[in-house]
C-alpha cells in the first residue's frame, strides 16, 4: 500500500468535508472532478491547494497548474513526488 | 386567506414538524446533531457535509417542509420567494473563517464561500431549483411583523407562496423555524400572534 | 409615485456626491496599491478610505453617510414612526466584534438620529444595496413607511480580501470590468445613502423617480454566477414588466461587472438573450472597487448624478472587448440626456437584482 496516497485520501476527506466517504471509498484512479468519481467543483479545486500547502508544504500559485496535477489521487501522489524531489 | 401551511422547528435537542416532535438528540452519538437529523430521515444529498451548520440547518428544515407539504413543489419555479432572517448573519463560520487563516494556514476558500448568511438561501434555491424573490435581513430578535409584512408585499406581485426562516445557529445555540405561507381557504391564519404561538409550542415539548 | 433623491456617496473620492462626481467625471480612481496588504504580504490595489482609521470604522462611515444625508432632506422626518432606516451590508462591523457584526452600529444610529425604529439590516450578499432600495420601495408602496432612508457600507477589511485571495479573484492590477485582460476584482470600501420617500417636499433638490424591481435566484451555484445569466436574466424581464417599461425606454445601464472572468462573460450574455446589449453600459468599480453590500447603494446614487448631470460615465478599466457577447460600453465620457437607467446586481448565493431609476 502506498501511504502517500492513503494519507492524500485521509486528508482529502478531512480538508473537504467528505463525511460520508472513507478511505476505502476513493479508489486511487478515481477521477476526483468527475460526476463518477468524487465529484468535487471548483472550489474543492481550490481548498486541494490549501492542502498540499498545509500537508505538504507545496505552494501553487496558478490555479491552472493544479487541473493536471488533481486529477486523481495517482495525479496527486506523482505530483507531490516530482515537487518534492526538484 | 394567507395561512401558515406547515413549520419545522429545530432546537439543540429537537426536531419537530407541524408541532411533533420527530427526532432527539442522541448525545451518545459522535455524529453531530444535524448529522443525526440527516441520516435518520435518509436523505441523499452529498453536498449536505460540505455545507456550513446554517446552510445545513436551512437544508434540513426545508427538506422536513417538503415532505410534509408537498404541495409547495406544485408552483411554478419563481412562484416560490425566500424570507429569512437571524441575529448573529454567519458569525460561526466567519470565526472558523477567521481561525483558517490567523491559526498557521492559509485562509480556507470552501469556508469563505458560507461567510454570508444568504447562502443557505442560495443551497434551498439550487436544491429545489426555485428562482424567485430572496431576502436575508439580520433582526435583534425574531421578529413576527417582518415576515408578515414582508411575505405581503412579495404575494402581492408573482410569488404565491414564501418559505421563510428564523436561523440562528451559533456555538451552542440552535434556534431555527421555518414554515411556509400560502394563500388558501381556512387554516392557521398567517399572523403575529400565530406565529409567536408556534414557535413556543414546537420548542416546548 | 416612489421618490428617490437626497443622494451620499462617502468614498476614497470623497465625502459627499458632489465631490464624488467630480472626480468620477474627470475618470479619477479611488483605487491604490496598498504595500504588503495581502495575505502573503503581497501589494495590493484596493479603494480604501486613508482618513478612516481606528475602531468603529463601519459605524463611523454609516454615520457619516447618514448625516450629510439629513443636511439634504426635511429633517423633521427622521424622528418620524413612519421613518424607516434600511442598512445594506454584508460584513458589517465585522473587525469590531465578529459575534455581533451589527447590534452595536443600529443602537448607536438610532441614538445619533433620533430615530423611532432600530434600523433594520439587509445582508444578501453583492445584491444586498439594490435589493434594499427594492424593499424600501415596497415598504412605501404598501403603505408600511413614508420614507425610507437606505444606507449600503462595507469595509475592505483583511477578511474579505484573503478570502478573495484563496479563491484566487483578486486582480493583480485595478481591475477592468468586462475588459479581455480582467482577472479580478477589487475590493474597495465606501458608503452611499439616498432617501426614498412617497412625498417629494421632503427632499431639497428635485428627487427622481425609483421604479421598484425584483431579485431572482440562479439555482446554480453559491459561488459562481450562471454561466447562462438565468436569475439576471429573470429579475430584469420581471422589472420591466411590474413597471411596464420596454427595454427600448432604457437609456443606460449600471452593471455589475466585477472584472471576474464569470461574472462579466455571464452578464453580457443576459444583456444579449434581452436584447440589451446596444444599451451603453457602464460598470463603477474601476473608480470604486467591489465595495460588497455597498456597491448596488453607490453605483444606484452614481446613476442619480449620471441622470442629473446628463452624462454618460466612462467604463474605467474597460480597453478591449473581452466578452463573448459584445456590450456597448462607454468608453470615453459622452453628454448625453439620460431619461430610465437600469440599475443591475448579481453575488454569491446565487443571487441577483435590478431595479429602474426614472428623471421626472
Amino acid at each position: 500500500m502506498d501511504s502517500l496516497k492513503e494519507d492524500l485520501k485521509k486528508q482529502i476527506i478531512e480538508q473537504l468535508n467528505l463525511e460520508d466517504l472513507t478511505v476505502a471509498d476513493i479508489a486511487d484512479d478515481a477521477l476526483l472532478f468527475n460526476d463518477q468519481g468524487l465529484g468535487l467543483d471548483s472550489i474543492d479545486a481550490l481548498e486541494l491547494i490549501v492542502l498540499l500547502e498545509k500537508y505538504h508544504g507545496i505552494q501553487l500559485t496558478n490555479p491552472e497548474e493544479g487541473k493536471e496535477a488533481f486529477r486523481s489521487i495517482d495525479t496527486m501522489a506523482e505530483y507531490i513526488r516530482k515537487r518534492k524531489a526538484a | 386567506m394567507s395561512v401558515i401551511t406547515a413549520y419545522c422547528r429545530l432546537t439543540e435537542d429537537v426536531c419537530a414538524v407541524n408541532g411533533e416532535v420527530k427526532l432527539r438528540r442522541n448525545v451518545a452519538l459522535e455524529d453531530s446533531w444535524f448529522k443525526q437529523i440527516y441520516r435518520h430521515f435518509d436523505f441523499s444529498y452529498p453536498k449536505f457535509y460540505k455545507m456550513d451548520k446554517l446552510s445545513q440547518a436551512g437544508f434540513l428544515a426545508s427538506e422536513l417542509l417538503r415532505k410534509i407539504n408537498p404541495g409547495i413543489m406544485g408552483y411554478g419555479d419563481d412562484e416560490i420567494a425566500l424570507l429569512f432572517a437571524n441575529r448573529s448573519s454567519s458569525a460561526e463560520t466567519d470565526q472558523r473563517f477567521k481561525d483558517s487563516y490567523t491559526s498557521n494556514s492559509a485562509p480556507s476558500p470552501s469556508t469563505f464561500v458560507y461567510t454570508l448568511p444568504n447562502i443557505v438561501i442560495g443551497e434551498i434555491a439550487i436544491r429545489n431549483k426555485w428562482y424567485g424573490e430572496n431576502m436575508f435581513a439580520v433582526l435583534p430578535k425574531f421578529a413576527p411583523d417582518f415576515y408578515k409584512n414582508y411575505a405581503q408585499i412579495l404575494t402581492s406581485s408573482d410569488s404565491k407562496a414564501v418559505l421563510c426562516g428564523w436561523l440562528e445557529v451559533t456555538a451552542g445555540n440552535t434556534d431555527v423555524f421555518l414554515f411556509t405561507v400560502e394563500e388558501k381557504e381556512g387554516g392557521t391564519e398567517f399572523s403575529e400572534e400565530n406565529l409567536f404561538r408556534l414557535l413556543e409550542t414546537a420548542a416546548t415539548h | 409615485m416612489i421618490y428617490i433623491g437626497a443622494e451620499v456617496i462617502v468614498s476614497p473620492l470623497g465625502d459627499n456626491a458632489e465631490d464624488n462626481w467630480q472626480a468620477i467625471s474627470a475618470n479619477r480612481s479611488g483605487i491604490a496599491l496598498v504595500p504588503s496588504a495581502g495575505f502573503n504580504g503581497e501589494d495590493i490595489h484596493l479603494a480604501r478610505i486613508a482618513a478612516l482609521n481606528g475602531s468603529l470604522r463601519f459605524q463611523q462611515l454609516v454615520v457619516k453617510a447618514l448625516s450629510t444625508l439629513v443636511a439634504k432632506i426635511d429633517a423633521s422626518i427622521v424622528s418620524s414612526d413612519r421613518t424607516m432606516v434600511l442598512i445594506s451590508s454584508t460584513k458589517g462591523a465585522l473587525d469590531d466584534n465578529i459575534n455581533d457584526q451589527f447590534s452595536e452600529t443600529n443602537v448607536a444610529v438610532q441614538q445619533q438620529l433620533g430615530l423611532a425604529h432600530l434600523p433594520m439590516v439587509i445582508s444578501n450578499a453583492c445584491i444586498s444595496g439594490v435589493l434594499a432600495l427594492n424593499a424600501a420601495g415596497n415598504m412605501i408602496k404598501n403603505g408600511q413607511f413614508e420614507h425610507v432612508i437606505v444606507v449600503g457600507c462595507d469595509l475592505a477589511s483583511d477578511f474579505v480580501l484573503y478570502g478573495f485571495q484563496s479563491l484566487f479573484a483578486v486582480s493583480d492590477k485595478p481591475c477592468a470590468p468586462f475588459d479581455a485582460a480582467r482577472n479580478g476584482i477589487t475590493l474597495g470600501e465606501g458608503s452611499g445613502a439616498v432617501l426614498v420617500s412617497g412625498t417629494k417636499s421632503v427632499f431639497k433638490d428635485p428627487p427622481l423617480e425609483l421604479l421598484t424591481g425584483t431579485s431572482a435566484n440562479d439555482a446554480n451555484h453559491i459561488s459562481g454566477p450562471s454561466r447562462t445569466g438565468e436569475g439576471l436574466v429573470r429579475s430584469v424581464l420581471k422589472t420591466l414588466r411590474y413597471n411596464d417599461v420596454s427595454g427600448d425606454e432604457i437609456d443606460f445601464i449600471s452593471a455589475h461587472g466585477t472584472g471576474t472572468i464569470f461574472n462579466d462573460e455571464m452578464e453580457s450574455i443576459a444583456f444579449d438573450s434581452m436584447n440589451l446589449s446596444h444599451i451603453p453600459l457602464n460598470s463603477l468599480k474601476g473608480y470604486y472597487g467591489h465595495t460588497l453590500g455597498a456597491a448596488g447603494v453607490i453605483e444606484t446614487t452614481v446613476s442619480m448624478q449620471m441622470i442629473r448631470n446628463g452624462m454618460l460615465l466612462e467604463s474605467l478599466g474597460y480597453l478591449n472587448n473581452g466578452v463573448s457577447r459584445p456590450l456597448n460600453i462607454i468608453t470615453k465620457n459622452t453628454r448625453a440626456s439620460l431619461k430610465t437607467v437600469l440599475k443591475t446586481a448579481s453575488g454569491f448565493g446565487g443571487g441577483n437584482a435590478s431595479l429602474l431609476i426614472r428623471k421626472i
